[in-house]
Order: C-alpha cells, then structure tokens, then sequence
C-alpha cells in the first residue's frame, strides 16, 4: 500500500519534471504539435485508488503543473476534468467480471487495445478541454482542431512507449 | 434501492467534479486578469530555481553559438592589434597621436565544405560579397595559414588551400629571416614544402617557419608551421618539409584577412613592371 502510493507520487514528480523542462521545449512545427506527457501519472493510477482521490490527486497535479507553465489554473481545470472523466471511462470499459483490484491499467495487464482506447479518449478529453481553455476562442476552430488531434496522437505514441520501457512482460514495475 | 445508491454515488463525483472545477476556473479567471504576474512567479521561487538549473544545461548546449560570437569578437580584436595598422610616422619626435591607419581587416566564416584527400583540395566557407569577401584575401585559423579566396559569390567563398598543387606563397623562416616559396606536392595533409632557401643558411627540424608579408594575402609573421625534417640531396637549395600548423581535416572557423593596400601594392607593381616591359623593348 505505501510502496505503491510513494510509487505513484515519484512517477508524477518526474513526469512534471521531465514535461516542464525537456518536452515542453521541443517545438514540432511551430507548437502545432505540443503532447502533454504528464498526464501518464494520472492515467497510471491503480483502479482501486478511490475515486475521489483520483479526482483531488489531478488536482493537485494540475496545480503543481501550472506552477511550471500558464496561468494558474489552466491544468488544474484541464486535470479535474481528466479526473472525472477517468472514472466514467473505466466504468465504460470495464470488463464483465469487474476489474482484478491488483490490476493496473497497463498495455501488459489490459493488452494494447485495452490500453490505447482507454489512453486515447481520455489524451482527447484532456487535450481538448486543455486547448480550448487555452485559446478561449473557436475563430481559427481547424487548427485547433488539428492541433487537438496531433498532439493527442504525440501523447499517446510517447506514452505508450513509455509503458514498455517501465514495465516488463508481466506488468510489474522494473 | 441499489440504483439509488449508485445514482447518489454518480452524482457525489459530479458534484466534487463541479467543486474542483471551479476553484480551478476561479484561479484562472483572477489569473488572466493580471497578465505577468506568471512571470514574477518563474523568477522568484522555487520553479525559478529549477528553470535557472536548465537554463544552465541549455547553456551547454548553446556552446556553439556562443563560439560563433567569440570567435566575431576575437575577428574584431585583431583588426584592431598593432601589426595591422600601417605606420605614418616619419619624425621620431612627432607628439601627435594618430601615427597609425589600419591595414588588415579580418572576418570570421565558417568552414561548409572541405576537401584534404585531392590533388587539388578545396574549401568552401560561408562568407561571400555580401560579407565583403573577395578573391585573393587570405585565410587563417587558430593564427595559422590555410589558403586564399579564389573567388567568391554573394554568400560562399572557395578558398584554395596551402594542400592545393597551384598553392604558392611567400614564407620566411622566422629565426634567420630567410625567403622561401611554400608549396604543396600532394600526399599528407598536414606537410607542405618551402623551396628556395639557399644551402648556405642553417635549417633545423623544430625551426618555425612564417609568412614573409611580401604578398599581399596575409600579414607578416602568421604561423606557417614548424620544419619537420630538411632534404639536402638537391645542389643548390633546401628541400624543407614543414608540419603545417592548421589541421585541414578539422577547420571551422577561419578568418579572412583583407588588405586594404592591396590594390595599391600591385598597380603600383604592375606600373613599374609595364615601364620595364617597355623600357627593355626599346
């Protein structure tokens, strides 16, 4: 139990880190491609944390990301929505007999089309709440659009690769 | 009864869904209204303490730009070094000030393209007319010769260097002051020929040979390079083989020296050369 809350507090850490000081500094054309990898920590979570804990831990993920970038507020919104929406998706995409509660929500453990449905959508809801909330405007609704869509795809990409570099065949954290 | 709890258990996330979100919205929404104070933040506390930390990592990386910018200011010091202005003096005891105009103006470029493996070696730099550089200004790195700009287009220049066979120029050996020509004969990169040094005058291995100032591409005293080893089997004249001081397989930055009395040393030349022509016909 401690090991996997002080486990999931050290992978959000990092991933605040690595996202404010090396991925949001690669500009891919023009910031038209500007994937949000932080999010992982959030997605990571075990599908026994309660679920208002999942909400209040974005949370603070989001207030802690927005110290490094934007407004304050920004993510945190971005991540309270994330939040929510985890919780519905997971419900969706449950299977019949319910989750094993030891069970994570990896490509190892739900397999690869478990895991980029359940990435995906919520990379998209985050993504475009994000965005919008960003611009605040639709006038050049196409590229955000676009905007939207690819950086939903770098995340996405980025994240799953990751998932095969920290866990082996089995699931288990390396 | 069942339904009613996970209804009730819906609308409990809902509701601490809206709670969140509105704390968050009201944080951005006062935010935005301040435009900057994001920045304040960056550079006070802690976050600018971890970005100050990258900034010096980026700094690393920004290594070479930052030559680029040295290496400019290293082009200006020069211009402006004492070697480079042309003396006005005549009278010893003059007080005034202004004794010297400037002679030598040097430009850094950077090295595009290379060649060391040919008979005929090139090498392309990145300054052009635009950049004021014309054919026959000499080119020097690290203080040592490379070659001279054979011609020049509006952003590149060709630079024909020393390990070219058409390569000439005039040298001296800094310690007698003797005269020579350094050519190049193919083979290794890094050794070049001084021909036409007299037998009569002392050559030895480690002895620094230097530009002679006699022609107009380079300033006197640039480094050539040092003697590596003297082949006397020739009658009359030194067969020197100097160890040139530029390493042509790794040239970057090079500066290009121009001489602002060059025109004027060679139709001055070529004036008393056309007398003589027609003085010797007569």
């Amino acid at each position: 139990m401690l090991q996997t809350v002080s486990v999931n507090i050290v992978r959000i850490v990092f991933l605040i880190l690595l996202q404010a000081l090396v991925v949001s500094r690669v500009q891919l054309f023009d910031g038209l491609i500007f994937p949000w990898i932080y999010i992982f920590g959030i997605l990571m979570l075990p599908f026994e944390t309660p679920r208002w804990l999942v909400m209040v831990f974005a949370f603070m993920v989001g207030l802690f990301m927005d110290y490094f970038s934007g407004p304050i507020g920004l993510h945190t919104s971005a991540c309270v929505f994330l939040g929510f929406m985890q919780t519905i998706v997971q419900n969706v995409l449950a299977p019949r007999e319910g989750y094993d509660l030891t069970q994570r929500p990896t490509v190892q453990r739900m397999g690869l089309a478990w895991y980029v449905t359940y990435a995906g959508v919520l990379t998209l809801a985050h993504h475009s709440w994000f965005f919008f909330m960003e611009v605040f405007r639709f006038s050049d609704f196409l590229y955000q659009v676009f905007h939207i869509l690819l950086s939903t795809l770098a995340t996405l990409v980025l994240m799953t690769i990751g998932q095969y570099l920290i866990y082996n065949s089995k699931g288990a954290q390396v | 009864m069942k339904n009613i709890l996970a209804l009730l258990r819906r609308f409990y996330l809902f509701l601490l869904f809206l709670a969140l979100q509105a704390i968050a919205l009201t944080m951005l929404f006062r935010n935005t209204r301040f435009h900057g104070a994001e920045f304040v933040r960056h550079s006070s506390d802690w976050v600018g303490g971890i970005y100050s930390q990258r900034a010096q990592l980026s700094e690393y990386l920004r290594l070479g730009e930052i030559n680029d910018q040295l290496s400019l200011e290293n082009a200006l010091l020069r211009s402006e070094a004492q070697e480079n202005y042309w003396n006005l003096r005549t009278e010893l005891d003059t007080l005034n000030d202004t004794t010297s105009i400037q002679r030598y103006v040097y430009r850094t470029a950077k090295v595009v393209n290379a060649s060391v493996n040919r008979e005929k070696n090139y090498i392309v730099v990145d300054r052009g007319t635009l950049g004021s550089v014309t054919a026959d200004m000499g080119v020097i790195a690290g203080g040592n010769i490379v070659g001279v700009v054979r011609s020049a287009s509006e952003h590149f220049a060709v630079v024909m260097p020393v390990i070219h066979s058409d390569f000439k120029a005039s040298v001296r050996l800094r310690k007698s002051g003797a005269f020579g020509s350094l050519v190049w004969r193919g083979g290794d990169a890094q050794i070049a020929d001084v021909i036409d040094i007299p037998k009569n005058i002392p050559v030895a291995p480690g002895d620094t040979i230097v530009t002679s100032g006699y022609s107009t591409y380079f300033p006197s005293n640039i480094n050539v390079g040092t003697v590596e080893w003297v082949d006397d089997s020739d009658n009359d004249y030194h067969l020197i083989k100097v160890r040139m001081g530029a390493d042509f397989r790794r040239l970057d930055h090079v500066l290009i020296v121009s001489d602002i009395f060059k025109q004027e040393q060679d139709t001055l030349l070529n004036k008393v050369e056309q007398q003589d022509a027609a003085n010797s016909k007569r």
